[in-house]
């Protein structure tokens, strides 16, 4: 994480990206995976959130994520907009093993679309989707299982993962893809399955965003020195600004285009 | 999906008493004692002046302060309440003697366990002082009783310090008492060096190297201090103390002296025992908490040898489970496993444990709970500090829009522990437990200014972000490399940022902090209201055809009912439930129980509530109650689909949206199914029965009895179109054929017959065609006594209680006012209000006789005649009662409300002035004509008083004064 200055040196174009989703489906593993390429066991549990950056090379681009990862408790949902308040992407995640888990997501999004920067690109990816492939290794679904839930966050799912060890699969799963493509397709959304076990459609997901991110736009305003929305008047507490925020960064960029 | 809380709203300011409490770390329960034991009734407490010194010669200055004695503890602190202090348990005083000194002088000297002698002069008026001496003899004397005096000796063992000072076979253990209060036998000499309370750390090392820590000079400090001013339940803080805290605690002593001086010592020894018990009691159980807990505990300072371990983690999870059996309402929030594993290496799982709760209730108020208030408001309170001490920075961010929280957040949620390197965020808490929650906001304002310059720079959340780690990881080096002195050099970052914490920004106080607090509270909390109140719109499954801003109104009359009759606690579902929970898993949602829901509806429904008119003379207002009835009733579990005896806020908005959108056949049918309990398709005689029933509860207030008459012909109507469509028996002798007889409770009218005889009238056909999904109105509740949603809704209720009681007396005041001086009236507001516009019922020809128009204009004006002459208490009950016989002309014409309000205006406005007006009148005249007499009655006074004055002054100084008045300006 090397800090390159302020960006604007080289060609690279910043954007933001913040990670949400329910508790243990994942979402820092996923960030890792991408960040460092690897699967680390114990973490540090994310207050608030973690703050990670990756560069990212888009055809002849280069694009800076600055990534946060956000605590997934339920009780931080109200600092949330914290994080997501300017964000140009996100990536809701959620567990294919966890319906729940595909719900909170949904509300995720719904909050996303409504709440944080218009122009937000939303990547929905399931995630531990290793947990549900009949797997061609040896170490078997087992202890795939077992790492998948140690990394992530030690008991994922304590309940579900003994009893369906020796079975097949794919009885793991709760959510279909079919049932998820069809809810993104219709909310706009890109959609993925991956795992960040064995890195399975993570890269994927961070490319496409890219390639999907108005990167001229973004360009554009952060040249002209716009999108400073916060610069006017006294903040409230913490949520109350992702929405006049909103409001706000609608007209800085109108402002920036003429 | 959603919760509703309205525990905010329930905060109170603490008391004077509370604060004391919390100033001296007083566990709460402790306060009251003496309420098991028989007979003797509460311990009072008291405070006196007090100078207070130690009973060694020179060791320490005498400091004045106030002693407090708020039994079973005795505490003191100093006048500027922070150099002095110390809570003495009264069960480890050992003696106290009046002391033989200079006449006038009140002493006292007591003895502690630890042999210390402190002597304590009481300064206040000598009956003052014997006062308080005979509350401390009582106090001393229950102790005793208690067999607490007893306790100490055991639970000092469990501490380090016991080993750290020799034991000098302290002077009070072996001397036998000489005819003073207490008189207690010793059994021998103290014991030798037992087992005390330690952490992880004694057996996986604790982090830092002990040299570099300098640890052994600094126990060698400590013990002095520890021999000559007490220590764990007995230590005395000095200056001295508090110097040797910001050095850094040693590690072995570190453990003790955190709960030391944090107080949850005491909470520790009146609690004995029930940690275990709760560890006990918690065996087989299981919660959502237990499994955020468990998803946490590899990832609790994973980097520390302990956690690499079964056992650190398991006592982990015991504490983090015990902390959460025993606070289900705040239960575990991720960052208190940082917390608890940090404690842990310095503390036995009995010491963590109820620090936690020291920390979670008293030192982090609010910061773990299910809402996280706490940290939401410390995290205003550090911005508007930041604005105030460092305002470039806060302009700086403020222009490239950089929000403080994204790093702040974190140091204070987890005490710098997850933010800097181990050893230093310790050393942080050892000044956080003993100077209390200032030192972050210190350390975070010291933080940001020393980093103040590069912060100018920076242009984004990331950066900051970035710019705060890198400060952290430098943390151990040099604050001034490039100095020539090499006393400067070795000045470390870290020492620099304590050196600037406490020198420079001294300023900011506990009391700063307090009204910090309590300034953005409401702030606070109303955003966190509003946001859940967002959250809870945008989270329902479907707002039907509402919209969103409908929904609010839902939700505000939801949320007010809810605070005004709160849902039973059994509505969450039982946490063993929650892990069983299959693929759609259940999250803790609020669901309203039936007496909720009566106030809710009473918001939303015309018909759900009386509304009274209310005119006294004085003033004209609208008295509103829930109405109760059967059909309330229905409708909770009409719209309790799932058949869970509680509602949630989907259900009644899907309920609402099943009656407020409807026309005419729909809400025909809505009602016909309403009252088909079954759900046959069919009413029975008895549901028939009850519909009436439900019609005449929806049209009670209705002025005039054509609703009246419009529900017993529906009754009429029912059976006769009911009978004909049952299968027709003929009786073999008379030849008439007759229904079959069947029971009240089988089938009998179906919707189609129903609608029949509901369109037959055009009274109900309007009110199912328009007024029934009328009288549900969603708009702001029109209630005075709660101030505008916008501010002050969801603001501060606790300030409203008083004027909600203060209105209610006034109410009754002048309600018995206006009894008195005849202008009390109570009319029930009709909830249709059809006729409230019209000046007669609009109904069918065939209904209304001829005769009735004809009367109608004069009774109209009789009535307005009756009121005014009489103008005496006029209910709408009294006079239905008088004609409800057979006068429907007079009924239906009389009360329509307009002659009635005329009635009452005219009353109004013709009343004769009556004695209080008189009087107040009488008054104002005789305050005319005495005024000026009045007047010059004052100045005399004043001028009396300033001659008064005039004669302290000498002649010189009179006659300068008078050559003043009379000086011409310098020319």
């Amino acid at each position: 994480m090397a800090d390159s200055a302020s960006g604007s040196v080289d060609r690279s174009v910043q954007v933001k990206l913040v990670l949400l989703g329910e508790a243990a489906v994942g979402k820092s593993s996923v960030v890792l995976r991408f960040v460092s390429n690897e699967f680390q066991a114990n973490k540090e549990p994310t207050i608030g959130a973690a703050f990670l950056t990756q560069k990212c090379r888009l055809e002849d681009r280069v694009l800076r994520y600055e990534i946060w990862d956000t605590a997934g408790q339920e009780r931080f949902h109200s600092l949330a907009p914290m994080y997501y308040r300017n964000a140009q992407a996100a990536v809701v995640v959620y567990d294919v093993t966890k319906a729940s888990s595909l719900e909170k997501a949904k509300s995720w999004v719904k909050e996303l679309q409504r709440q944080a920067n218009p122009n937000i690109v939303i990547a929905l990816a399931g995630n531990k989707v290793d947990l549900v492939q009949p797997s061609p290794s040896t170490s078997g679904t087992i202890s795939a299982s077992e790492s998948e839930d140690e990394a992530d966050d030690a008991t994922a799912t304590p309940g579900e993962t003994p009893g369906a060890g020796g079975g097949d699969p794919q009885s793991l799963r709760q959510v279909p893809r079919e049932e998820a493509q069809a809810y993104a397709t219709e909310a706009g959304l890109l959609f993925f399955e991956t795992s960040a076990k064995s890195g399975e459609g993570i890269v994927e997901i961070f490319t496409e965003i890219a390639k999907k991110i108005p990167i001229e736009h973004i360009l554009a305003s952060t040249r002209g020195g716009a999108g400073r929305p916060g610069a006017t008047g006294g903040r409230g507490g913490a949520r109350q600004e992702g929405v006049n925020l909103d409001e706000n960064q609608g007209k800085g960029k109108d402002a920036c285009n003429c | 999906m959603s919760t509703i809380s309205t525990q905010l709203r329930n905060f109170k300011e603490p008391t004077k008493d509370q604060l004391t409490h919390v100033f001296f770390s007083i566990p709460e329960v402790a306060s009251v004692p003496a309420t098991d034991k028989s007979g003797s009734e509460e311990l009072e407490k008291m405070e006196i002046n007090a100078v207070l010194s130690l009973g060694v010669q020179g060791v320490e200055d005498s400091y004045a302060g106030k002693l407090h004695l708020i039994p079973p503890y005795l505490a003191f602190s100093s006048l500027d309440r922070k150099s002095v202090r110390f809570t003495l348990p009264l069960s480890t005083v050992r003696r106290v003697e009046r002391l033989n000194a200079r006449a006038g002088v009140y002493a006292l000297s007591l003895s502690t366990w630890h042999g210390m002698k402190i002597v304590v002069q009481l300064t206040s008026l000598r009956p003052t002082a014997d006062l308080f001496c005979g509350l401390l003899r009582e106090a001393l004397k229950y102790e005793l009783q208690r067999g607490q005096m007893k306790a100490v000796k055991g639970f000092v063992k469990s501490c380090y310090s016991e080993g750290l000072v020799p034991t000098t076979s302290s002077v009070a253990e072996n001397e036998r008492e000489d005819g003073s209060l207490i008189t207690e036998t010793k059994e021998g000499s103290p014991p030798p060096e037992a087992a005390y309370h330690g952490g992880l750390g004694l057996r996986f090392k604790f982090p830092g190297d002990p040299k570099k820590l300098r640890e052994a000079s600094k126990i060698k400090l400590w013990t002095t201090y520890l021999r000559t001013h007490g220590r764990n339940l007995t230590l005395l803080r000095y200056p001295q103390c508090t110097r040797l805290v910001q050095v850094g605690l040693p590690n072995r002593l570190r453990g003790e002296m955190w709960e030391t001086l944090s107080g949850s010592i005491y909470l520790r020894y009146a609690h004995q025992g029930v940690y275990d018990q709760t560890v006990a009691e918690m065996q087989g159980k299981t919660s959502t908490s237990f499994e955020d807990i468990e998803k946490d505990l590899h990832r609790s300072l994973p980097e520390y040898a302990g956690y690499q371990s079964e056992e650190g983690i398991s006592a982990l999870r015991r504490v983090l489970q015990a902390y959460s059996h025993k606070n289900p309402e705040v239960g575990y929030c991720q960052a208190m496993n940082i917390l608890a594993a940090a404690i842990l290496i310095y503390m036995s799982e009995e010491q963590a444990f109820w620090l936690l709760e020291v920390l979670c209730d008293r030192l982090l108020p609010g910061y773990y709970s299910p809402t996280m208030h706490g940290t939401l408001l410390d995290q205003r309170v550090f911005e508007s500090l930041v604005a105030r001490c460092l305002p470039m920075i806060h302009e700086h961010f403020q222009a490239v829009d950089v929000q403080l929280s994204v790093a702040s957040l974190p140091w204070f949620l987890s005490l710098y522990i997850n933010s800097m390197p181990m050893v230093f965020a310790f050393r942080i808490a050892d000044c956080f437990f003993c100077m209390g929650p200032k030192v972050l906001f210190q350390v975070g304002l010291a933080i940001l200014k020393i980093n103040g310059e590069q912060l100018l720079q920076i242009q984004d959340d990331g950066q900051f972000l970035n710019l705060m780690r890198d400060y952290f990881a430098s943390l151990g080096q040099s604050a001034h490399p490039e100095s020539s002195d090499p006393r400067a050099r070795a000045i470390s970052r870290f020492q620099e940022l304590l050196l600037v914490s406490f020198r420079e920004f001294s300023v900011i106080t506990d009391e700063t902090i307090l009204s910090e607090r309590r300034k953005y509270r409401n702030q606070i909390v109303n955003s966190i209201e509003s946001f859940s109140k967002r959250s809870a719109i945008r989270n329902l499954k479907t707002l039907a055809r509402f919209s969103k801003e409908q929904a609010g109104f839902i939700y505000d009359a939801l949320y007010k009912a809810i605070c005004e009759v709160p849902p039973p606690p059994d509505a969450v579902p039982a946490p063993s439930l929650l892990s069983t929970a299959d693929g759609t898993q259940e999250r803790p949602e609020t669901r309203i129980g039936l007496a909720t829901f009566q106030v809710f509806l009473s918001e939303v429904l015309t018909w759900a509530r009386n509304e009274k008119i209310v005119i006294n003379g004085f003033q004209q207002r609208i008295d509103r109650e829930v109405a109760e009835h059967e059909l309330i009733d229905r409708l909770f579990y009409f719209w309790d689909t799932s058949c869970k005896g509680s509602l949630s806020f989907q259900d009644v908005v899907s309920g609402l949206d099943g009656v407020m959108f409807n026309d005419l056949m729909d809400n025909i049918e809505w009602f016909f199914n309403l009252h088909d309990k079954n759900k046959d398709g069919f009413l029975t005689k008895d549901e028939v029965l009850t519909l009436s029933e439900s019609f005449l509860f929806i049209f009670r207030y209705e002025i005039g009895d054509a609703y009246l008459g419009a529900v017993s012909r529906f009754m009429t109507n029912a059976f006769e179109y009911g009978d004909t469509l049952l299968p027709q028996t003929t009786d073999k002798e008379t030849g008439e054929s007759a229904p079959e007889p069947i029971e009240p409770n089988q089938p009998y009218l179906n919707l189609a017959t129903f609608r029949m005889v509901v369109l037959a009238d055009e009274l109900l056909e309007s009110f199912f065609e328009t007024d029934l999904s009328a009288s549900f109105r969603l708009e702001p509740v029109p209630d005075l006594e709660l101030p505008p949603s916008s501010s002050g809704f969801l603001g501060d209720l606790w300030s409203n209680i008083a004027t909600v009681d203060n209105k209610k007396m006034f109410h009754k005041l002048s309600d018995e006012l206006g009894k008195t001086i005849g202008k009390h009236q109570v009319v029930y507001r009709p909830t249709i209000g059809r006729y409230t516009k019209l000046e007669e019922p609009k109904a069918r020809e065939s209904l209304v006789s001829p005769t009735t128009k004809a009367n109608m204009s004069s009774s109209d004006t009789n009535t307005l005649a009756t009121s005014k002459s009489s103008s005496s208490t006029l209910t709408v009950d009294a006079v239905a009662a008088q004609d409800a016989p057979l006068s429907a002309a007079l009924s239906s014409a009389a009360f329509s409300p307009m002659p009635h309000m005329q009635a009452v205006n005219a009353a109004f406005m013709e009343r004769t002035p009556f004695a209080i007006d008189d009087a107040g009148d009488d008054d104002d005249s005789d305050l005319e004509s005495d005024h000026e007499g009045d007047d010059d009655q004052v100045l005399d006074e004043v001028d009396a008083f300033l001659e008064a004055h005039d004669s302290g002054l000498t002649d010189a100084d009179k006659e300068l004064a008078k050559d003043l008045i009379d000086a011409e300006p310098v020319k």
